[in-house]
């Protein structure tokens, strides 16, 4: 029954009760029962904050009439709840008091700055998960969130007093039904008649001051942290596992495979099992249950005792409430063997079905996942008259079920009981600590253990010869018309089931305070209605008997003794287990973790020249996980290589065990040269390649740059008599440095030449074979070509270009390649806009060109000189002067900005600017 | 979003001068074995392990880096994600040992300002072969308040314990804390580059 709906009914709106658990509070020696509840109140900017709501109730309650507001924590930073160990005394199931005090519940402690309960839980998953909600409820310790004002309890502060409800479960007396807020002391201490005016001063401890919430806030973290660490949770350990939420998959993983492995660190260990039926037919206990609970010398480790027809009353069927109960839980409770002291596991109830789970106290710390259920078969195949009730609970790591059943009635109605069975079968489900896991059904435990009143008959024999048989104590006889018999055979009912051989007489009917068969009017045929069966391994029947000393019922009560194997872990072997596991997975993740193999990670790029693409490729083979391989950035890098480099691809996926070839393309260009001649850049790279969720691999990339004349300067090649490759590198670095001079500086250098050698040697080689060259500097050249026009430039062999007849076309582009790649234009940047400006007037933009440096000037003027040649032979060679002063417009020209693409504006002046110094003379 | 597994995450890294044996120290503690062919680490490689202190599941993701001194500019760039550094040095090699305060100044530079860091004489098999005495790696250890062991990944000496301690001394300061699911989820693709992410 979800007691969160009664709560729910008593909050304001915004308010919510997310789970409520009933509890017992411990004060001293008082146990106080209360419904504990947590609320939580959506604040209007967002965010929430979560109080526990302590409650006075009727037992169960269903509506919010039924409970009554004590006292209500705010779940604020210093606010903790943890289970803590009991001391043993929890354990032991002392002498009763009205309570049901609790043998091994969960005992959980609530802390706060002010305050200190203790509280006594049921088992169970349901505790469990309030457990957790309340934990998920914490402000955590991050300083960013801000503290929880819980500005929406102050309406509770104020509750008027209301005289208390009528018939309340406490005897208590002046409930002022003002609720306290967080405070101190117990409760009980208020209600004292000489409380020593606690209650005034708790009052106005909680009413006067709100803020003292916000200041106990403030309390410093270590503090804190103190009071989480000094808490001890001893919890036997499957349940401790299961309570941290922080478990997932792997723990998932983890548990299944401690469940195969379960033999490798378990023992097999008897342990003695008690189990009774009684049908009470509705009295209330008159004598002791010793004869039938404690007749063995041995005490039993385990107690399952079973009881029918508990209260045959009105309002037992109707309101599911029974003083025998209690009266009966407690006179079992007295009977238990005298030799040990037991823990009450579990007690569920429907309506006259009572079962009852004992353990030794020793053995309640094994005891753990404990679930009760029932289910009812009686009145339109649902109430609670006829049914059953069941526990199910892990001992040690032996799963145990034990159900006790009232089946249908009378003689002839043996497939109503065989039905009833199959009902209790198939609709008990038992939720699992993990609620993802599907529930669990009674078939799915290790061991079964079934007693109850099941109702079966003695079929044709009349009554007379069936007592006759009795007397005869010729029960194997008997029990061949016994129906349970029949239709076990049959397969009907109790399928894998097995029951001791019958050697008492029937426990049915006989004369309530005697030993003799019933008398009424009805004078029933006597039968073994009261059974006990079990399904499992490792299980060792001890007994099966009736006990005649008992009178109280028109049954005798029947009790079996069970020797039963159960797995008990061996905690070293267990923990080696676990490592083993926890090793193993470890290992599983790591092989995991994506890998591959490079075929190269050294790549050197040997004597790279302008212009000249020089490719090394490598196989990227995957090892055995899929992956997706990326070469990255470096840090502070925009590029994951240098300008020069490319990588292709640089990235994609790979199957397992697949293999890519990835090319290394080294190609200097215009933007590159200068820096590599001057050594300011170097071929060197190391390449990061990075696999998603996996491994980085370093790749290094080095070599050497031949400088070239393309991307050197002007005046630098006019500081170098010799061709380029033949200097030292070190003077090509000095002279690309060099600054550029509007003067000649009068420099130490040898004398420079007037312009660079390398363009005379194109314009010189045009000049020769090409002025009447048709669609010069229109046509594309060879690249083949370029390389030698390049090489022979670099190293001064004038004559190769005559020697191999280079294309025309080809020695164009170079040329036109060569004024591109100048990292200063022909025309400085500097001068630039004062071009533009002036163009359109010669006179002024021949005042411009002299303001060049001296070497820029020369070129210029050579060139243009140059084109005035060619345009003379305009006929043969069709160039014009708006062909030329388009195509070197813009080479000559260049916007310091570095725009690649000029404006129109912009580049049209710039050509009408050359188209100046082609038509008029220089 | 993938299920928290984990209480706690802590990247460690291991990092040295090229050939004191920080591949095989990682190997020796993730995979209990040795291996004594020397393969140079080009690149980063990490494992996982998982170990249990304090009652609280540790996953610790173990980052081995490239010792060669060409790789160091990148290397630096992968501290910064770590909570654990473990500095490596070999008893047999006294350059590796003067190269310590190097190292050093390179995770005051690159690293958080709150990682744990400890340094490790490692090959303490090889007595004949010692050239940097232990009190030479206790005082310069003492020096910059780490802790210091003697390891030998070969003889199986030290390896766990200092790990262990390592993991220890961030736990110690980790503050206590509901881990959030971003902190621990490593499935995710955060993977090991600490920089990746400013470039994607």
């Amino acid at each position: 029954m979800d007691q969160s709906v009664a709560i729910q009914e008593t909050l304001a709106e915004g308010e919510y009760c997310i789970i409520a658990v009933q509890g017992v509070l411990c004060e001293g020696d008082s146990r106080q029962s209360r419904l504990l509840g947590l609320v939580r109140y959506r604040l209007e900017h967002g965010g929430q904050e979560y109080a526990l709501f302590l409650y006075m109730h009727r037992r169960m309650a269903i509506t919010g009439d039924d409970v009554s507001l004590d006292q209500i924590v705010p779940v604020s930073r210093d606010f903790t709840l943890e289970e803590v160990s009991p001391d043993g005394e929890v354990y032991i199931l002392g002498l009763i008091s009205g309570f049901l005090c609790a043998g091994s519940d969960v005992t959980v402690q609530l802390n706060t700055a002010e305050l200190n309960l203790v509280f006594q839980l049921p088992f169970g998953s349901h505790t469990r998960m309030f457990l957790q909600e309340v934990a998920r409820a914490c402000p955590g310790l991050d300083p960013e969130t801000p503290n929880p004002e819980f500005l929406w309890l102050s309406r509770y502060r104020c509750t008027e007093p209301e005289p208390p409800p009528p018939g309340w479960n406490s005897a208590l007396g002046t409930w002022t039904g003002c609720a306290r807020i967080g405070g101190g002391g117990s409760y009980l201490d208020d209600l004292r008649p000489n409380g020593k005016g606690l209650l005034v001063d708790q009052n106005s401890r909680g009413h006067d001051k709100p803020d003292n919430l916000l200041t106990r806030q403030t309390k410093s973290r270590s503090e804190m942290n103190d009071m989480i660490r000094c808490s001890t949770i001893t919890v036997s350990d499957k349940a401790h596992i299961l309570s941290m939420q922080k478990f997932g998959l792997r723990d998932t993983i983890v548990k299944s495979h401690l469940m195969q492995k379960e033999e490798d660190y378990t023992n097999i260990q008897n342990f003695r099992f008690f189990v009774g039926t009684y049908n009470v037919n509705g009295q209330s206990p008159k004598e002791c249950l010793r004869p039938w609970l404690s007749h063995s010398t041995q005490a039993p480790d385990v107690y399952c005792v079973g009881f029918q027809e508990l209260d045959l009353s009105k309002e037992a069927f109707f309101f599911h409430d029974t003083p025998k109960e209690e009266e009966w839980f407690k006179v079992v409770s007295e009977s238990l063997h005298p030799d040990a002291k037991y823990a009450k596991v579990k007690l569920i109830r429907l309506v006259g079905i009572m079962l009852l789970l004992y353990v030794k106290q020793e053995h309640a710390a094994h005891v753990s996942e404990v679930e009760a259920e029932t289910v009812g078969t009686g009145i339109m195949g649902r109430m609670g008259n006829k049914g059953g009730v069941a526990i199910r609970f892990q001992f040690h790591n032996t799963s145990i079920c034990v159900v006790n059943s009232h089946l249908a009635a009378h003689t002839e109605e043996y497939e109503r009981r065989n039905q009833d069975y199959k009902d209790i079968c198939s609709r008990m489900q038992f939720c699992q600590v993990d609620p993802s896991l599907p529930p669990l059904t009674i078939s799915k435990h290790d061991v079964i253990l079934w007693l109850g009143d099941l109702n079966y008959r003695i079929e044709e024999l009349d009554v007379e010869k069936v007592k006759k048989l009795i007397e005869e104590k010729a029960f194997q006889t008997l029990h061949a018309y016994d129906q349970l018999k029949i239709q076990v055979a049959a397969k009907a009912v109790f399928e894998g089931f097995t029951e001791g051989e019958l050697t008492f007489q029937p426990t049915y009917k006989y004369d309530t305070g005697s030993d003799e068969w019933d008398t009424s009017e009805k004078c029933r045929a006597p039968a073994w209605c009261d059974r006990i069966l079990w399904k499992g391994k490792n299980i060792t029947q001890l007994s099966y008997q009736s006990h005649m000393a008992l009178k109280t019922s028109d049954h005798k009560p029947v009790s079996s003794e069970f020797d039963i194997g159960v797995r008990v872990k061996d905690e070293d072997l267990y923990r080696k287990t676990l490592e083993e596991i926890v090793r193993s997975l470890d290992k599983m993740e790591n092989a995991n973790i994506p890998s591959v193999s490079l075929s190269k990670r050294e790549f050197c790029f040997q004597d790279v020249k302008y212009m000249q693409l020089q490719v090394e490729s490598f196989t990227i083979l995957n090892g055995q996980v899929p992956c997706q391989f990326e070469f990255i950035n470096k840090p502070d890098e925009e590029s994951y290589c240098k300008p020069w480099l490319n990588v292709n691809p640089s990235r994609g996926f790979l199957l397992p065990e697949s293999s890519i070839e990835i090319e290394l393309e080294v190609f200097v260009n215009k933007t590159m040269a200068t820096k590599l001649n001057s050594g300011e850049d170097k071929i060197e790279d190391i390449l990061v390649l990075h696999l998603d969720r996996g491994k980085d691999y370093f790749l290094s990339v080095s070599g050497n740059y031949l400088p070239g004349c393309f991307g050197t300067p002007i005046h630098t090649l006019c500081y170098m008599r010799e061709p380029i490759l033949d200097l030292p590198l070190e003077t090509v670095r000095e002279l690309t440095l060099m600054p550029l001079c509007t003067e000649d500086g009068g420099s130490q250098l040898e004398k420079p030449m007037e312009i660079p050698k390398e363009l005379w040697m194109m314009v010189d080689y045009l000049y020769r074979n090409a002025v009447q060259q048709e669609d010069l500097f229109q046509q594309p050249g060879l690249r083949l070509e370029f390389e030698k026009i390049r090489d022979s430039l670099d190293t001064g062999m004038i004559d190769t270009l005559d020697i191999l007849s280079i294309n025309n076309h080809s020695v164009a582009e170079a040329l036109l390649l060569f004024l591109e790649s100048l990292p200063e234009p022909v025309i400085c940047y500097s001068a630039y806009h004062n071009c533009l400006e002036c163009s359109g007037n010669y006179t002024a933009s021949k005042q411009v060109i002299s303001t060049l440096p001296t070497f820029h000037r020369n070129v210029f003027y050579y060139l243009m000189a140059f084109l005035q040649e060619l345009l003379k032979n305009s006929e043969k060679n069709h160039l014009d002067q708006n062909i030329l002063a388009s195509i070197f417009g813009s080479l000559l020209l260049r916007n310091p900005a570095g725009h690649q693409k000029l404006e129109m504006a912009e580049k049209k002046k710039a050509q009408e600017f050359i188209h100046q110094f082609l038509c008029n003379s220089l | 979003m993938a299920k928290k597994t984990y209480d706690l995450l802590f990247k460690l890294l291991l990092i040295g001068d090229s050939g004191v044996g920080k591949t095989c120290v990682l190997f020796r503690f993730s995979d209990d074995a040795f291996n004594t062919t020397f393969i140079s680490t080009i690149g980063i490689d990490f494992k996982i392990k998982t170990v249990e202190l304090q009652g609280k599941k540790i996953k610790l993701q173990i980052w081995d880096t490239a010792g060669q001194e060409r790789f160091h500019t990148i290397t630096t760039s992968y501290y910064r994600g770590a909570m654990g550094i473990m500095l490596v040095y070999d008893i047999t090699n006294g350059k590796s040992f003067e190269n310590i305060s190097k190292w050093l100044r390179n995770i005051d530079e690159h690293a958080n300002e709150d990682v744990e860091r400890m340094l490790l004489g490692n090959k303490c098999d090889m007595d004949d072969k010692r050239v940097v005495p232990k009190g030479k790696g206790e005082q310069i250890a003492k020096e910059h308040g780490i802790r210091f062991f003697e390891t030998s990944a070969k003889a199986n000496i030290n390896i766990e314990k200092a790990f262990l301690t390592l993991a220890e001394d961030i736990l110690r300061k980790t503050p206590v804390k509901e881990p959030n699911s971003e902190n621990v989820d490593i499935s995710s693709g955060g993977g090991v580059t600490g920089w990746k992410s400013k470039c994607c």
